[in-house]
Order: structure tokens, then sequence, then C-alpha cells
């Protein structure tokens, strides 16, 4: 699973940059092009949910997600990874 | 299903001020209807006017958005008409306890089979920040320009005197908590009362101290007081201090009940 702020929806507030175990979720820096400056995710792949979701079956901590008054935080399922044939130039 | 499948996902986003606390108790309060495993188009979300009451309309389900104080006349009509729906009432401190004082009480009397969350930022968020009968002592807003001077409501103390089955208060901060006790509230049969107090950044917490959205979380997180906890304090004689938010279940009980299904 994959942690995805969908920024069409985050308004800046940075309640998810407080209630996360790991703080995944810094302040951004730059506005993005409707002014918001939308937090960046912290090696996004230690958020308790995308390691365990599968294995319990369930939502497993969802803090960020819970407190987002924006409904901005969703987790994405990661894609198949397609092996691709590569030729090494020497 | 998820609770992303109960948001009118074409209305987001929604109007509420960023960091606004109406948007979690949303959340929360879709995570318990998800989780009793109610069906859209048996469940009727219904609010009168306000900021909080505009909840409805970015949630899929049927939805009655009423006048200024009437939400819960016209959710004990649709009760009473077709006691088959399971009806959620959001409402905010203005609209419940000021213009709507009446009709809470007498719901809360009748104990009729409902679910209201109040949404409690204890100002007039939509009209521009003036003083609600939940504005605490001192509290700054538009009409109180020197601190208000008049006691607070304990909105969960009146539901608890006036009969509600179900009665708790939790914050905006306590998403976990607060999501257990609404989904106790849609179980339970009877006037099922959460008061839920939310920060409104904009017209309460930059005129109180809360500069940052941040700031007035922090509060909830270091200001709240379990029931149980202050029941004890008070056996033992000590004080509870005046601005501590008692949180937590004030009253679960099984008073006969109006509008429950056959
Ligand atoms: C009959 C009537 N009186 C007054 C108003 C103006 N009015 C609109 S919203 C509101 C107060 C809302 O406060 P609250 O219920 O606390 O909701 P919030 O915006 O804070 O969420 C008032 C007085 C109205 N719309 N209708
Ligand atoms: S809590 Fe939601 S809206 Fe606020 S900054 Fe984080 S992602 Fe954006
Ligand atoms: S689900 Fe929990 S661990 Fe994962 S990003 Fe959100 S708050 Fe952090
Ligand atoms: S005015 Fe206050 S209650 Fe209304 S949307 Fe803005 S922050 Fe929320
Ligand atoms: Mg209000």
């Amino acid at each position: 699973m994959r942690l995805q702020i969908d920024e069409r929806r985050c308004k800046g507030c940075n309640l998810c940059t407080l209630v996360c175990p790991y703080r995944i979720f810094k302040p951004g820096k730059r506005a993005n092009r409707r002014g918001i400056v939308v937090p960046e995710l912290d090696r996004p792949e230690r958020c308790a949910n995308c390691r365990l979701r599968h294995l319990y079956g369930r939502t497993l901590c969802g803090n960020c997600q819970m407190i987002c008054p924006d409904q901005a935080i969703s987790w994405k399922e990661d894609e198949e990874p397609v092996p691709k044939k590569v030729a090494i130039e020497y | 299903m998820s609770e992303e499948d109960w948001l009118r996902q074409d209305r987001l986003p929604h109007i509420f001020c960023a960091g606004c606390g109406n948007g979690t108790v949303i959340n929360c309060t879709l995570s318990a209807v998800e989780q009793i495993g109610w069906k859209r188009q048996e469940t009727v979300f219904v609010s009168g006017i306000g900021c909080s009451s505009r909840a409805p309309g970015y949630i899929s389900t049927d939805s009655l958005h009423t006048t200024h104080g009437r939400a819960l006349a016209f959710a004990t009509g649709i009760k009473l008409a077709n006691p088959q729906l399971n009806i959620v009432v959001f409402t905010g401190d203005g609209d419940l306890a000021a213009i709507g004082g009446n009709h809470f009480i007498h719901a809360c009397r009748r104990n009729i089979d409902l679910t209201v969350v109040c949404l409690n930022n204890m100002i007039y968020g939509m009209t521009g920040g003036q003083g609600s009968p939940t504005t605490p002592m001192g509290g700054l807003s538009t009409t109180t320009p020197y601190g208000s001077g008049e006691p607070a409501f304990d909105l969960c103390g009146l539901a608890t005197a006036a009969g509600a089955n179900y009665v708790a208060r939790w914050t905006s901060y306590h998403v976990r908590e607060l999501t257990r006790a609404i989904l106790t509230g849609l179980e339970n049969p009877g006037f099922s009362f959460i008061e839920s107090l939310v920060q409104c950044p904009t017209n309460y917490g930059r005129r109180n101290r809360f500069k940052q959205v941040a700031d007035q979380i922090e509060y909830f997180k270091s200001h709240t007081i379990l029931v149980e906890k202050a029941a004890r304090m008070r056996e033992k004689g000590e004080m509870i201090p005046p601005e501590m938010i008692l949180a937590g279940e004030f009253v679960r009980r099984n008073r006969p009940a109006l509008g429950v299904r056959p």
C-alpha cells in the first residue's frame, strides 16, 4: 500500500503532522498551483497501515486519515511490478 | 464499501475553512455508520443552519438541510413517518442550544430514536463569530469583545437531565473515542446525544489565543479529563479546574423510547 495526499482536497492545515507516530508528515515548503502548502511525506513506506493492512485485513493506525478534516489522505494499492527486460550496454 | 462511498465526492473539497474541526467529525460519523453496517438507502442525515449543518450536503444519502434550530423537529417528523429509517442529526451549538433549545430538551424528554452529533465550536461560525450559549466564560467573540461574562451551557448535562438515553462528549482530537461514542449512540435505542468540541480557527481560534489550528487541538488534548477521573477527584474533595473539558460517557440507560422500530 502507498500513502498519498490528494492535492485537490488538502487545505494545508498540518493536522496530519501532529498525529503520526512515525512523523511521516512534514509541513510542506512550497505552495502548489492552488496556493496551498501541502505536507511532504518522509519515507511513507514506514506507515503502519502500508506495511500491515493486508496481514491484518483491516486499517491499522489510520490516525492521519481520521483527523484530516478534508478527506485528503488515503492509501493506494501497489501496482504489481511488471518484469522488464533491460539491455545493459557496456 | 468504505467511508469514501458515503461521501459525495463531486462536492469535495468542502467549504469549511482550512483546519476546521467539522471535517474530522464527519470522518468519525461516517466511520461509525460504516461499522454498524447501515445501508445508504435506509439512512438519512438531517441538519439545521450553520457551518456544521452543511455536513449532510457532502454525504451521499438522502438528507434534509432544514431551517435554523429546527433540525430535531424535522428529524422527529421523518422518524415518526417512517421508523424504518436510521437518522443522524448534525447540529451546531447555536443551532441546537440557542434558537433550537426547546426542540432539544423536548426531543430528549420524548427520547426519540435519533442520534444527534453536536459540533460545538463555542461560537456562531457561519455568521462571523458571535457568542453562542456555549462560549466559555471570558471567551472573546464579536459580541463579547471584553470576554463573555455568562456561564456556558453544559449540553451533556442538559441532555442527561432532560432524559436522553445515551450522552457522551469528546473532541475533534479524540477521533477514536469519538467514533466509538457515535457507534454506541447509533446502536442505542432512544435519543443519543454526542457532543464533539471542534476547533473553528477562523472565528474562535484566532480571537482566543489559538494562532495555529494545531494550538486548539493541543489544548483539547491537554485540557480533557475523563468523567471517571473527575468523579474520583470529587470523591476525594479535589477541585476540578473550571476550564477542564469533561470527556467520556455521561449516561447510558434504557428509558422507554419513541419511534423505535417495531
Ligand atoms: C431563523 C434564523 N435566524 C438566524 C439565522 C442566522 N444564522 C445563520 S447560522 C447562525 C448561527 C450558527 O451557529 P452554529 O449553529 O453554532 O453553527 P456553526 O456555524 O458555528 O457551525 C445564525 C444565527 C438564520 N439563518 N435563521
Ligand atoms: S490534515 Fe489533511 S488537509 Fe490538513 S494538511 Fe494534512 S492532508 Fe492536508
Ligand atoms: S496511518 Fe498512522 S502510521 Fe500511517 S501515516 Fe497515518 S498516522 Fe502515520
Ligand atoms: S467559520 Fe469556523 S466553523 Fe465555519 S467553516 Fe470556518 S472554521 Fe469551520
Ligand atoms: Mg457553532
